[in-house]
C-alpha cells in the first residue's frame, strides 16, 4: 500500500461526513487500507468518530468558568444534537462553541434559546473574528499587530546567508521550541541538515488544543505571512522540498489566512522548489504531541510513538523531519533578518519575545508580546488587573499545574517555572480568583485529559480515569475521613503516571491535582 | 552464552550480547525475568504495556526493555527500587480497572499472575466499568472488552502474523477497545477466524466460545496433550486441552512461539474444528448397505471385502481405469503412499490423486 494513499483515510472520512456506516469498507476500498484500520483511525477523532453530534461546548477551564457546562446542559434540554468537547483555542473569547467545524466565540444562552431546537439556528452566520492582541513596550520578534511582509526579504537574506549560516544565527538567538518543550531550534535543525537520507520535511505544528492557549491562532490569522517564510526559511536551510502544515479543523479563521498567504507567495514567485501541503486535523489534543501528529499525517490513529527515535531521524513517512511549533517558525523570520544575537537580546531571563495567552479572571485576556521571563505581575498590568482577588493561575495550560498567587512575580521562562514543578508550556496563562475552589478547577483539568489521552499506555489511559474518579469520590458529601481515604492513592497512581506514561500527556496529568493538593489542601477540606 | 565484543552492564554483570538484540533479549538470556505484557517474539515492539520498563543510566526516564536496542557500555539496572515500585504501582493501577471477581476464562491469566508475582497493592479501589461487550454470533471467538488491557497483541497479530486486519484499535482514551470495522461481526469482515487473537492475550479478554457452551465451568484444570494437527500435511504442532474428569477435548491451543515449526501459530480447523472428537455422529463401527439401501453395523473383515468386491467388480465391468482414487488431505505422506500403492499395484491403475494437490 502506497504511504501517500494511506495519508489520504483522514482525510477521505471528512470528505464523506465522517464515520457513518460502510464509510470505513469505502475509504479501505479507496485508499487500500484495510477498512478495520479506518475504522481504528476514523474513531479516534471525534469530529469523525461522533457525526450525529452538531453543536459541541467546549469545557476547558476558562470556557467551564464562564458556564459552558450550562450551557451544554441547557442546548441538551431544549434538544440540541450537543456535546461537550475539549479545548477550541479560544479561552479569551471564552465561553466558546462549536457547530459542526466553526467556532463560536462568546457564546451565549440567548443564543440557544433563539435557535428554538433547531441546530442550524445556532448563530447561522458566523463572521470572520479574532482576538485582542498587544506587546509590552520594546521591540518584538513577531509584533501581531504589525503589517503584513510580503516582500520575502527574510527568505533572500536566508538564501544569501547560506544554510550553515543561517542555521548559526538560529542557534545564537537561542530560540526555544514554543510549542511547549522549550527545545533548542538549532539543535533540531543541525540534526535534520546532518542526516544523509535526500527526503526530508518540515512540519508545522498547527493544531493547538492545550487549555488556556490561543497565541498559534492569533499568528495565523494575523501573521501567517511570518509563518509561510520562516517555514521557507527552515525547508531551505535543513534541505527539505515539502512542508507539511497540521492545522485544527475546527480552526475556520487560520484554514482561510494560512491557505490564501501560501497561494499568494506562490503568487508572488516566492519560495520556488518548496511544496506546501494542508491536512485538517480533525479534533485531538494528542495530535499536539509531535509524533501522534505524524501518525495523524500519515492517515493513522494519532498514538505518540516510542522515542528514541526523535523525528529528526525517523519522522513522517520515516524520513528526517524538523517539526516546530507555529509561533517557533514566526520568529524565523526576524531571526534571520536582525541576526540572532538581536533575538537573544530581547529576552529577559530567555532568548527572545514570547507570547503569553491570558484568559480567565483577567479584565482584558488576549495575546501579549512580552520579553521571555514576564512574570505575571507585569503581564495581568498591561492586561488591566484581574477579575476580583488573585487566588491562584495556570502558568503553561494544563499541564502545568496551578500555583498559588504569592509565585506572581517569579519568570514566566522555562527554567524559572520547572523550579517549582511547574512549566512554561504553551504559556496559556489561566488566572483564577478567590472565587474557584482549586478541587473543582483540578477536576476540569483531569477530565480533559482523561477525554484527550490517546488510550495507548495503561498509566495514562487508567490514570486519567483513576484519578478523576478517586477527586469525585473526595468531593461527595461525606465525613472528612471517607473522603480523605478516595486520595489515599493518588500519590501512587501520580508517581506511575508520571514515571511509566509514554508522552507528556501521561507524565503532566497528574499535576493540576498534585499541585492542587500541594497548595491548596484547605480546598479538598470543606 | 554468546561470544561476542559486545557487552552492557546488567544489575552490575557484564552481558555480551549480539548486535541488534534487545535489552529484553539479553536479559532473558542472562537469566534475568523481566516482566511483559504487550510483547511477542513475532510482532513489532509496541511497548504500549509498560510492565518491562528498567532503568538505564544516563536516561532520565525508564525505558522499554522489548523497544530499546542493547549498546555497549549500557548500564541497565532491572532490580531497583523505582523499578520495583513502578512494577507494583503499574499492577495495581491494572487490577483496578479489572472487572471484580474471580473468574479468569479458563485461561491462565498473565496479568493476574504477574500480580502475583511482583506485588500489586489489595487495596486499589476497582473503577467503575466501562466498556460494554457486543454481541457476535460468530461461533469461536469472545471479546470481553473489561478484561481487555489494550496491549494490542491481538490486532497487532492480526495485521503483522495473519496479514488479515480484521480487527484493530479503535476509539481512544478511556473508551479505546478492540473493534472490527463499524463493530460488525466477525463473520462479516476479512477475519479468517484463525483464533490467533485469543492465544496472544493475556488476560482472557479474547476467549474460545465453544468451552463456555460446554456444561463445564471454565477455570477448570485442563491437561495439555500434544500432538500433530491432521487437518492438512504442514505438521503443526498443537496441545488438545484435555478435561479428564469429563474425557472431553476442551479446546485446542498451540504451543508457545518459537518452540514448533508453525511458531505458535493454528488456522481456524486446527484450532476450532475439534468437536467431530466426541461427536454423537461420529462413526465408529463400519457401516455395510443393506438390499434396501439402509446402514448396519458390520465387522471390519466385511466391510472391507465388501468395498473389495465392488471395486472389482466395476474394473471386470468396465476395464480397470474405470476406477480412480482420491485420498484425503488429511492423509499423511505415508498414508497418501498406501493410497497409490494400493491404486497401481492392487487395481493397476494409474488413476490416483490427492485432494489437495490442486
Ligand atoms: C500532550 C502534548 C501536546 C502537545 N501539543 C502541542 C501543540 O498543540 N502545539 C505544539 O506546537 N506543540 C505541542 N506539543 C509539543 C510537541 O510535541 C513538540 O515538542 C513541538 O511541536 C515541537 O515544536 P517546537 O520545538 O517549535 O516547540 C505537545 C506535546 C505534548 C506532549
Ligand atoms: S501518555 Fe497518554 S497520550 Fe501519551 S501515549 Fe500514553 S496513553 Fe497516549
Amino acid at each position: 500500500m502506497d504511504e501517500r494513499q494511506r495519508a489520504q483515510v483522514l482525510g477521505a472520512l471528512q470528505g464523506a461526513g465522517g464515520l457513518t456506516e460502510d464509510v470505513a469498507a469505502l475509504v479501505g476500498t479507496q485508499t487500500g487500507v484495510p477498512e478495520a484500520e479506518v475504522y481504528g483511525a476514523g474513531s479516534f477523532f471525534h469530529l469523525l468518530d461522533d457525526t450525529a453530534v452538531k453543536l459541541r461546548m467546549c469545557t476547558g477551564l476558562s470556557c467551564a468558568m464562564k458556564g459552558s457546562r450550562e450551557l451544554l446542559t441547557a442546548a441538551q434540554a431544549a434538544g440540541l444534537p450537543a456535546a461537550e468537547c475539549s479545548c477550541l483555542a479560544a479561552c479569551d473569547l471564552a465561553p466558546a462553541a462549536l457547530r459542526e467545524r466553526e467556532v463560536l466565540p462568546e457564546f451565549g444562552s440567548a443564543e440557544l434559546d433563539a435557535a428554538g431546537g433547531d441546530w442550524h439556528a445556532v448563530r447561522p452566520e458566523q463572521a470572520a473574528w479574532c482576538g485582542a492582541v498587544d506587546a509590552l513596550p520594546g521591540e518584538l520578534a513577531m509584533d501581531l499587530a504589525g503589517e503584513r511582509d510580503r516582500s520575502g526579504d527574510a527568505f533572500a537574506r536566508a538564501a544569501e546567508l547560506g544554510a550553515g549560516a543561517v542555521i548559526a544565527e538560529v542557534d545564537a538567538a537561542g530560540l526555544q521550541g514554543r510549542g511547549g518543550a522549550g527545545f533548542p531550534a538549532a539543535f533540531k535543525w543541525k540534526a535534520v541538515r546532518r542526516e544523509t537520507a535526500e527526503t526530508r520535511y518540515v512540519v508545522l505544528n498547527a493544531d493547538e488544543g492545550e487549555p488556556g492557549a490561543f497565541k498559534d491562532r492569533e499568528v495565523l490569522l494575523r501573521r501567517p505571512d511570518l509563518v509561510v517564510e520562516g517555514l521557507a526559511i527552515a525547508a531551505a536551510a535543513v534541505g527539505a522540498r515539502e512542508v507539511w502544515c497540521y492545522l485544527g479543523a475546527e480552526s475556520g479563521g487560520p484554514w482561510r489566512s494560512l491557505p490564501a498567504e501560501i497561494d499568494a507567495a506562490k503568487g508572488a514567485g516566492l519560495y520556488d522548489g518548496i511544496a506546501f501541503h494542508l491536512h485538517a486535523a480533525p479534533g485531538a489534543y494528542i495530535c499536539g504531541e509531535e509524533t501522534a501528529l505524524l501518525e495523524a499525517l500519515e492517515g493513522k490513529r494519532g498514538m505518540p510513538r516510542l522515542k528514541p527515535p526523535f523525528p529528526t531521524q525517523v519522522g513522517l513517512w520515516g524520513r528526517p523531519t524538523l517539526i516546530h511549533n507555529v509561533e517557533t517558525i514566526a520568529c524565523v523570520p526576524a531571526i534571520v533578518r536582525n541576526s540572532g544575537a538581536w533575538f537573544a537580546g530581547l529576552g529577559r531571563t530567555g532568548p527572545g519575545t514570547k507570547l503569553y495567552c491570558l484568559s480567565g479572571h483577567v479584565a482584558r485576556p488576549g495575546v501579549y508580546e512580552a520579553p521571555l521571563g514576564v512574570s505575571l505581575d507585569e503581564l495581568l498590568e498591561a492586561a488591566g488587573g484581574v477579575v476580583g482577588e488573585l487566588k491562584a493561575f495556570s502558568p503553561g495550560g494544563a499541564s502545568s499545574g496551578f500555583l498559588p498567587a504569592s509565585e506572581s512575580g517569579r519568570p514566566l521562562d522555562f527554567k524559572s517555572l520547572a523550579e517549582v514543578g511547574s512549566m512554561l508550556g504553551s504559556a496559556g496563562i489561566v488566572v483564577l480568583n478567590d472565587a474557584v475552589n482549586m478541587a473543582e478547577a483540578a477536576l476540569i483539568q483531569l477530565r480533559f485529559f482523561e477525554a484527550e489521552s490517546c488510550g495507548q499506555c495503561a498509566p495514562c489511559r487508567i490514570g486519567t480515569r483513576f484519578l478523576r474518579e478517586a477527586l469525585e469520590e473526595a468531593q461527595r458529601p461525606g465525613d472528612g475521613e471517607a473522603r480523605r481515604a478516595a486520595l489515599r492513592h493518588v500519590a501512587d497512581a501520580a508517581w506511575q503516571m508520571n514515571e511509566g506514561s509514554i508522552c507528556g500527556l501521561g507524565q503532566a496529568a497528574p499535576l493540576p491535582l498534585t499541585s492542587a493538593l500541594k497548595w491548596f489542601p484547605e480546598d479538598f477540606e470543606a | 552464552m554468546i561470544q561476542s565484543r559486545h557487552q552492557l552492564s546488567l544489575n552490575g554483570a557484564a552481558v555480551s550480547f549480539a548486535a541488534g538484540e534487545t535489552v529484553l533479549a539479553v536479559a532473558a538470556r542472562a537469566g534475568t525475568a523481566i516482566p511483559t505484557l504487550c510483547h511477542d517474539s513475532r510482532l513489532e515492539p509496541a511497548g504500549c504495556c509498560r510492565s518491562c520498563l528498567v532503568e538505564i543510566e544516563g536516561r532520565p526516564r525508564m525505558a522499554p526493555a522489548c523497544a530499546t536496542p542493547a549498546a555497549d557500555g549500557m548500564v541497565v539496572a532491572t532490580a531497583s527500587e523505582r523499578v520495583a515500585r513502578h512494577r507494583r504501582t503499574l499492577l495495581s493501577m491494572y487490577l483496578a480497572d479489572q472487572p471484580a471477581g474471580p473468574e479468569r476464562g479458563g485461561h491462565s491469566c498473565e496479568l493476574h499472575a504477574m500480580a502475583d508475582e511482583f506485588g500489586a497493592a489489595p487495596d486499589w479501589p476497582k473503577m467503575a466499568p466501562l466498556r460494554a461487550g457486543r454481541a457476535d454470533p460468530n461461533p469461536y471467538i469472545l471479546f470481553e472488552p473489561d478484561k481487555c488491557i489494550l496491549c494490542a497483541r491481538c490486532t497487532r497479530y492480526c495485521d503483522e502474523v495473519e496479514g488479515v486486519s480484521a480487527i484493530a484499535l479503535a476509539k481512544r482514551g478511556p473508551a479505546t477497545t478492540i473493534s472490527t470495522a463499524d463493530g460488525r461481526g466477525l463473520l462479516d469482515t476479512s477475519c479468517e477466524l484463525c483464533g490467533g487473537c485469543i492465544d496472544v492475550c493475556p488476560t482472557g479478554a479474547m476467549t474460545e466460545k465453544m468451552p463456555r457452551t460446554a456444561a463445564a465451568p471454565p477455570e477448570r484444570e485442563l491437561e495439555p496433550v500434544r500432538t500433530t494437527c491432521n487437518y492438512c500435511g504442514v505438521g503443526c504442532q498443537m496441545d488438545l486441552n484435555v478435561d479428564r474428569a469429563a474425557n472431553r477435548v476442551v479446546k485446542v491451543t498451540s504451543p508457545p512461539p518459537g518452540t514448533t515449526t508453525n511458531d505458535g501459530n493454528l488456522c481456524v480447523k486446527g484450532r476450532f474444528a475439534y468437536d467431530f472428537i466426541g461427536h454423537p455422529d461420529r462413526l465408529t463401527t463400519p457401516l455395510v448397505r443393506a438390499q434396501d439401501g439402509s446402514l448396519r453395523e458390520a465387522s471390519w473383515d466385511e466391510a472391507l471385502q465388501r468395498a473389495a468386491d465392488g471395486l472389482r467388480g466395476v474394473a471386470e465391468r468396465h476395464g480397470r481405469d474405470a476406477l480412480g482414487f482420491v485420498s484425503s488431505s488429511r492423509c499423511t505422506g505415508e498414508e497418501n503412499y498406501l493410497v497409490q500403492k494400493l491404486a497401481r499395484a492392487v487395481f493397476d491403475t494409474n488413476n490416483v490423486h490427492q485432494c489437495s494437490a490442486t
